[in-house]
């Protein structure tokens, strides 16, 4: 293994981190909606997917420079946002109190019915975009070319994390949303419209998927199915991180993304099942994820 | 006396329907097609039937094939091997077809092509890829339109061991395909170049979302030349990713079809230069009158520049149509027969169907990507080296032994 150096590690474990901030960002939505609203959100990952379209359509429109990649990321989360304020007022908000397993099969459905729709707005063809000049090409960082890129999405990272912490932690909705993911009647009984905080967490929740899309556009094939490949792998970061838990969704995310990157340079060839082996590995331990699920 | 009369008139129209115009009584000779018509795989299998198309259009206006016009059918395979055997069975069954044709998925070929041989069907591969079609898996009734996995890969290692590369990386879509391509590649540069070093291997899942990770960790490793095999789904992305990262522009790299025209235009501006890549086809080479001419008549009929699977389209209709005039009349046996062994002229010279295993003999190009003012749209391959077919395939003793004979 000569091509296992310091460097080629610490540059690999980079790669990982991210990849962590995507996987962060779309599982922290999935969690939050989760956690508060107790909705096992499988349309999580269409909003992903639609958030990518959208980022293309508007780029698209700009000529795909600059210009258009930064737009294209300021509106489209906003357009995913405004898509799931429809969804949640028009249809979800009359169902709360429904079992999960309905729900479960509710949000099946309306996935499969979004994805449709980008089908049918879309086409089948896949798509692609590509980085804004300014972020084309490697930096050197110990020597190895990093893409520009990603070390973008590296600095996004702790933005996030502050971002959601600020939001549960210091802001009223926050505070409100943890009351009421611990006893809804309660924060109910005491003269709080519930309905419309879980809509705000809800319509957060979104965004962040939406985000999530935007940022990788520019990175991969934007075509249908990207919203399975990414509802699993949110499903899991959230299951190893535990149900609703922020932060077990940023522990899920590392745990997902350093395995696969580390994975690919040391066992390339077996690389594909590492996360997955580290999900095994964790819910053999602790079933319940590695914090406090808040189920 | 009556009898009489009514005998006469029938014997009369009788005459007269052999002899006036046998077209127009004649029933239609049909060819079905199945094929990937829908999602992502519809930008090359259309090439195929419409170059096809373009051909019977000419053949039909002239008069047909021994007086039938040709009638061709489409069904869409959506990539599923089951509903692509109802549509064959369907097409069989209920239209009558005389021949089939299609399709992109190896899988779906190999099953059609097994009904083919059960129901004694000609059935033309045009574009799927596997060497078992017509090896390991070839019988009287199939025909190998296309290039086969070994064919790209010999043809690029033929290339690649000239070169002073020492340090080999290979990575690839973990399925048939990309497997199949990496292994006749590699088997080829060790014959060649038995100095050359295989580093190590990397394969991620068909439609890996993010190639990043894998790209720094072949970077570390310093290869002098990287060979992808990289499949439909992946290779766009995997171009474009080694462009954005300045990977394309570090190390070498290889992949089949880099240069085909139906991927450089999906890429456009995101696809990498200096980029080795092989086909079979492109409309700017070879600059000759034949393939000067195919592209004219092809862009007057669809608007658009023919990628390589308008190639399979038109050699599949040439020895379709070349074949029953052979053969005198219109029947599957007297048309195999006919094509066996035969040569058709076609825009990239003369391609002979061998007789053995039904493989066409296409000559590959290997090619570089680059840019060029005349398509400021996409990029080209320069630089090309043909390799002719006959050094590409698999003998004839070697077809025998893969079948167990």
């Amino acid at each position: 293994m000569e091509n296992l150096t310091l460097n080629a590690l610490f540059q690999q474990i980079l790669i990982g981190l991210s990849r962590t901030t995507i996987l962060f960002m779309v599982a922290s939505g999935l969690t939050l909606v989760l956690g508060v609203l107790r909705i096992p959100n499988v349309f999580h990952g269409s909003l992903y997917m639609i958030g990518a379209f959208l980022t293309y359509t508007i780029a698209q429109y700009f000529g795909f420079g600059t210009t258009g990649f930064w737009v294209g990321l300021a509106v489209a989360p906003l357009l995913v946002a405004l898509i799931s304020i429809a969804i949640e007022r028009g249809i979800l908000r009359t169902l709360y109190d429904r079992e999960h397993l309905m729900l479960l099969l509710f949000t099946f459905s309306i996935s499969m019915v979004l994805s449709d729709a980008v089908k049918f707005v879309w086409g089948a063809k896949f798509r692609s975009m590509s980085v804004p000049p300014f972020f084309e090409g490697a930096v050197d960082i110990l020597g190895m070319p990093f893409p520009r890129y990603n070390l973008f999405l590296l600095c996004l990272g702790p933005f996030l994390a502050f971002g959601l912490w600020f939001l549960t932690n210091k802001t009223k909705i926050g505070k409100i949303s943890r009351a009421a993911s611990v006893d809804r009647d309660m924060v109910d009984a005491i003269g709080i419209n519930v309905s419309l905080v879980f809509a705000s967490v809800f319509i957060i929740g979104c965004y962040l998927a939406g985000l999530g899309g935007a940022l990788i556009a520019p990175m991969q094939n934007i075509t249908q199915g990207m919203d399975h490949d990414i509802i699993i792998e949110a499903f899991l970061i959230v299951i190893i991180g535990g149900l609703g838990n922020i932060w077990g969704a940023l522990l899920g995310a590392l745990i997902f993304g350093l395995t696969s990157s580390i994975g690919i340079l040391i066992w390339p060839q077996f690389s594909i099942v590492l996360p997955y082996i580290a999900v095994i590995t964790v819910l053999s331990f602790r079933p319940n994820g590695l914090l406090k699920s808040v189920w | 006396m009556k009898k009489r009369v009514w005998l006469s008139i029938l014997v009369i129209l009788s005459v007269s329907l052999l002899t006036f115009s046998p077209s127009a009584f004649a029933k239609p000779l049909k060819v079905g097609f199945i094929d990937a018509y829908s999602g992502p795989a519809s930008v090359y299998s259309n090439d195929v039937v419409d170059a096809f198309k373009l051909e019977m259009d000419k053949v039909n206006a002239a008069g047909g094939i021994q007086g039938r016009q040709v009638e061709i059918l489409k069904r869409d395979s959506k990539f599923k091997v089951d509903l692509s055997l109802g549509h064959a069975k369907e097409m069989i069954m209920r239209e009558n077809v005389d021949i089939l044709a299609g399709t992109i998925s190896s899988s779906v070929a190999l099953a059609i092509s097994n009904l083919a041989l059960k129901e004694k069907i000609p059935f033309f591969v045009t574009f799927a890829k596997s060497q078992a079609i017509t090896a390991e898996k070839g019988h009287r009734y199939v025909f190998g339109i296309a290039e086969n996995t070994t064919m790209a890969g010999k043809a690029a290692a033929a290339v690649m061991a000239k070169k002073p590369y020492k340090k080999y990386w290979i990575a690839g879509d973990d399925y048939e395909y990309g497997h199949a391509i990496a292994e006749s590649t590699w088997e080829m540069i060790k014959k060649i170049n038995p100095a050359a070093e295989l580093m190590n291997q990397t394969w991620w899942k068909v439609g890996e979302p993010d190639f990043t990770p894998y790209i720094t960790a072949i970077s570390s490793a310093k290869p002098d030349m990287v060979i992808l095999a990289l499949g439909g789904r992946n290779l766009v992305p995997f171009l474009k990713a080694a462009k954005a990262t300045g990977f394309a522009d570090r190390f070498p790299i290889w992949t089949h079809t880099a240069t085909e025209l139906s991927n450089l235009r999906a890429l456009g501006k995101d696809a990498p230069l200096n980029t080795v890549g092989t086909s079979n086809y492109h409309f700017y080479y070879p600059e000759t009158p034949a393939n000067e001419n195919f592209v004219k008549e092809f862009e007057a009929a669809y608007q658009r520049k023919p990628a390589v699977g308008a190639l399979y389209g038109y050699l599949a209709a040439r020895y379709i149509i070349e074949g029953y005039q052979k053969a005198g009349k219109v029947d599957s046996e007297k048309l195999i027969d006919a094509i066996e062994g035969m040569t058709v002229d076609s825009p990239v010279g003369k391609v002979t169907l061998r007789a053995y295993d039904h493989q066409a003999l296409l000559p590959m190009f290997v090619g570089v990507t680059a840019s060029d003012p005349a398509y400021p749209d996409f990029l080209i391959a320069k630089d090309i080296v043909t390799v002719p077919g006959e050094e590409l395939v698999l003998s004839v003793e070697e077809v025998k032994k893969l079948r167990g004979k």
